[in-house]
């Protein structure tokens, strides 16, 4: 059955979202974050930190920054869509460059960096995870 | 009459719209638009919220809607008010019908089973309401079997259900034991939103409370 304008179709299922407002949405969502995460971690963690240390200090300050923007960005984009990406880029940007900070390996626009790219593969990597799920019913 | 989950919705209708009605509602619409189009015959519909769903509703079809939550119901009769067919709304505990017995021809639900309070008793309960051979529809969201997103489901539940919605339900599995058959699903987003499809048994002797 049609899904109207935007979806994909695989088989007769809707394999995709594919429409433009949501795809540009999440992007900027898991990219947002992951890049506000890295910051924000970036300038609270010191070099004297132990690693361990760092990494589940980051953790905790990247879910702590991603719960507010799933709050601003599910109203605009979705609801899990939005806070299942966005948590988990939270979580582990914040871990990345908790642990890099500790290492004294970067600067702010390579935590900011870090975070956005993290973010993005997040993003990829559910898409990846939803489609092999539709395309095999499991 | 469950009155704290009555109390945790009516509280929850101040600001459900802002907070559903616009991406949420627009991203699952196409797929609710496809589930409520094999509405047909005597309808129940369970926890109409503010009405939001009612957009999606073919025209033309007699409908009773339920919620336990009196501010909802107050919300969703504007929208009620605009629908083309009849449509009935009732505050009603979905574990307390008072509906007799094979009452209906299709029972449907949006976000519902992640917030009743026993979804095996409610979902037996619809099973009692519907006719032999009847069928349910439900669009939920439900626990997720991949780490670490069972993980995040776990850990936001118990904020969650203070204001709404327990996030980690296995839904699947409660609607095989409140006895309904030939259950199946259609994934809507990983493996965690999706659209349920059940049929009530036809033997009776399967009718029974712990089938």
């Amino acid at each position: 059955m049609d899904l109207g304008e935007g979806y994909g179709s695989g088989g007769g299922r809707q394999i995709m979202n594919c429409r433009p407002y949501f795809l540009i949405g999440d992007l900027v969502s898991n990219t947002g974050v992951g890049a506000v995460v890295g910051l924000v971690v970036a300038s609270s963690i010191g070099e004297t930190w132990w690693m361990g240390l760092g990494m589940a200090a980051g953790m905790c300050i990247g879910s702590l920054v991603a719960l507010p923007a799933v709050c601003f960005f599910s109203v605009l984009f979705g609801a899990m869509e939005v806070m299942l990406p966005v948590m988990l880029t939270g979580m582990l940007a914040g871990m990345l460059v908790g642990m890099g900070a500790a290492m004294n390996m970067l600067a702010g626009d390579v935590a900011v960096g870090i975070g956005a790219v993290v973010g993005l593969v997040v993003l990829l990597t559910t898409y990846g995870l939803d489609v092999y799920l539709k395309t095999y019913n499991e | 009459m469950d009155p704290a989950t009555q109390k945790k919705w009516d509280r929850a209708a101040l600001g459900y719209d802002l907070m559903n009605g616009y991406g949420p509602e627009w991203r699952w619409g196409p797929y609710k638009r496809r589930l409520f189009s094999t509405m047909a015959g005597r309808v129940l519909f369970v926890a109409i919220g503010t009405g939001q769903d009612i957009q999606f509703f073919p025209a033309g079809q007699e409908i009773t809607a339920i919620d336990i939550s009196p501010r909802m119901i107050e919300q969703a009769r504007v929208r009620a008010d605009g629908y083309d067919g009849r449509l009935e709304l009732r505050q009603l505990d979905v574990h307390d019908l008072d509906y007799p017995d094979a009452t209906f021809d299709k029972v449907f639900t949006s976000c519902t089973f992640c917030s009743v309070t026993d979804p095996v008793i409610g979902l037996r309960e619809l099973r009692r309401v519907l006719c032999p051979g009847g069928t349910i529809g439900m669009f939920e969201h439900t626990g997720s079997r991949f780490f670490p997103f069972n993980l995040m489901l776990d850990l936001m539940t118990p904020l969650m259900r203070q204001v709404g919605p327990e996030l980690n339900r296995d839904t699947l599995a409660n609607l095989q034991q409140a006895g309904f058959v030939d259950v199946n699903l259609d994934p809507v987003y990983l493996d965690v939103v999706k659209v349920i499809h059940g049929v009530a048994p036809c033997a009776s002797g399967a009718l029974e409370p712990d089938g």
